[in-house]
């Protein structure tokens, strides 16, 4: 999912006419994200002081109060299929902020793990999954560190899973557990060949 | 000499291992004696793995809070990114019976069991501390002093926020690492924005770049403004963002800022009498070399 000017095709429409339709209402997505958010979306007023506080706001068409009112309204498809979804920098001005107590940064995660059980999901978040998977890190050393390390007198290696691989079975159980290696290969495939 | 279980995460010990490197010194000159987690992996990082599922995120957490456990001692860490996953996971966890069990079962395949046996801290919060270390014994640990020098502070978000699920008061205006840098006789210096994110969290870094820089690129205008010497922080993927992405805002914007970004634990290490070299400070992407003549 390469992020790209505009909207796809069947989102751009939606949001074309602003009417609401009572089909495309999904009342068991609001009681879906309340309950992986932990927080609750449906007291909105809209006020917008989310947006105000967003870094990603001023920058682009990502608007915060938006995805709530789509919580709220039980907008699946509008939500998970909008680009904005991935533009969160999870900074918590907006949870920080909000007069009615609700945790719109931990809606957008809960919209993100809902939208990844149906495939959508840029492919850099899978490469993380891939990288933890085979080194136990995220952001694994490279050669230029290892030197560097050796300098300052330290382990090339980190006394983390590189320097003790022998643990990094347990964390590709962990994950094989929810089958999430499987499904990340499968779609970065899909997605790159 | 309190003992705590040292956590790495990722970026500090293989981008940044002087940050690594001056955690272990610095903190053993103010009576901390940071520990190897044997074994720890990536925290993982909450906004891409949590993105992709909450539930993975918590057990993997779980795993290396486990480790600390079996170790019976508390995890101190450095980055503000592993400290949302770590403290937050362990703080759930200890409240959310529901929770917890599901997340022992999944232990169980590898014979792990999460008992909420520990606490979680940022080095910078026990440094802070009166009570472990304080800004008085920071103070008289410095050799050589950072008088002179104007240095700005980048709190980052996951460290102090959401607030109110953490204990650190205002995430408005505090001002409790500037006390930190006032403590090494370097000024400190407001700015425009302070509590701006940097741009690289929730996965946006990887996801739209120059989206991401445009965020940090805000903060290096509002930087300039303020006319430092230095950008300090406390978390090494801050550290990342507005260290090599000054070299990525000149690719893709074409504007210099040629701003040094140190970790605080690099700066309290430079202060203490620890040489560049020893803070592999070279392996920044943005020369340090100005703001040390101003130093040295």
């Amino acid at each position: 999912m390469p992020r790209t000017k505009g909207y796809p095709e069947a989102l751009d429409k939606k949001l074309a006419d602003t009417r609401l339709y009572e089909d495309e209402r999904h009342p068991e997505f609001t009681k879906t994200v309340e309950k992986l958010s932990m927080s609750i979306p449906h007291m909105c007023y809209q006020c917008g002081t989310c947006t105000a506080s967003c870094p990603s706001a001023p920058r682009s068409s990502y608007r915060i109060r938006k995805f709530v009112r789509r919580a709220l309204l039980g907008l699946e498809e509008e939500a998970l299929t909008d680009p904005d979804l991935w533009l969160c920098t999870t900074c918590y001005s907006c949870t920080d902020r909000c007069p009615r107590d609700i945790a719109p940064t931990d809606v957008i995660m809960a919209m993100r793990n809902l939208a990844f059980k149906r495939d959508i999901i840029p492919v850099n978040f899978l490469k993380t999954v891939q990288a933890i998977y085979t080194t136990g890190h995220g952001v694994p050393n490279n050669d230029v560190n290892r030197a560097a390390r050796k300098k300052l007198g330290m382990n090339p290696e980190p006394p983390t899973t590189h320097a003790f691989p022998q643990y990094v079975k347990g964390i590709q159980k962990i994950i094989d557990y929810y089958e999430l290696k499987k499904n990340a290969d499968r779609i970065v495939k899909e997605r790159e060949g | 000499m309190r003992e705590y279980a040292f956590f790495l995460g990722c970026i500090a010990p293989n981008r940044y291992p002087g940050a690594e490197s001056a955690s272990y010194k610095t903190a053993e000159k103010l009576g901390i004696k940071l520990l190897d987690l044997e074994g720890a992996s990536c925290c993982p990082a909450p906004g891409a793995f949590g993105s992709i599922s909450l539930e993975i995120w918590y057990a993997m957490a779980a795993r290396n809070l486990c480790l600390a456990e079996q170790m019976k001692k508390d995890i101190a860490l450095i980055c503000n990114g592993c400290y949302k996953s770590i403290w937050e996971v362990n703080h759930k966890l200890k409240h959310h019976k529901e929770l917890k069990e599901k997340v022992n079962e999944v232990l169980k395949t590898i014979d792990m069991e999460f008992k909420g046996t520990i606490d979680v801290w940022h080095l910078a919060e026990l440094f802070y501390d009166p009570e472990i270390v304080g800004v008085q014994k920071i103070r008289d640990s410095v050799k050589v002093s950072l008088e002179g020098t104007r240095i700005a502070v980048h709190y980052g978000c996951h460290l102090m926020k959401p607030r109110k699920e953490r204990h650190f008061g205002t995430t408005e205006h505090p001002t409790w690492l500037e006390e930190m840098v006032g403590a090494l006789g370097a000024e400190p210096v407001e700015y425009r924005n302070k509590m701006l994110c940097c741009g690289a969290g929730g996965g946006v870094r990887g996801y739209d770049l120059v989206h991401s820089l445009d965020i940090t690129n805000e903060k290096m205008i509002n930087l300039k403004e303020a006319r430092v010497d230095a950008l300090t922080e406390v978390c090494p993927f801050c550290q990342l963002q507005f260290d090599r992405g000054q070299i990525e805002i000149e690719e893709k914007f074409g504007v210099k800022y040629n701003l040094p970004v140190l970790h605080y634990c690099e700066l309290l290490g430079l202060a203490q009498g620890m040489s560049p070299q020893e803070l592999a400070l070279d392996l920044h992407g943005i020369s340090c070399e100005p703001f040390l003549q101003k130093v040295l």
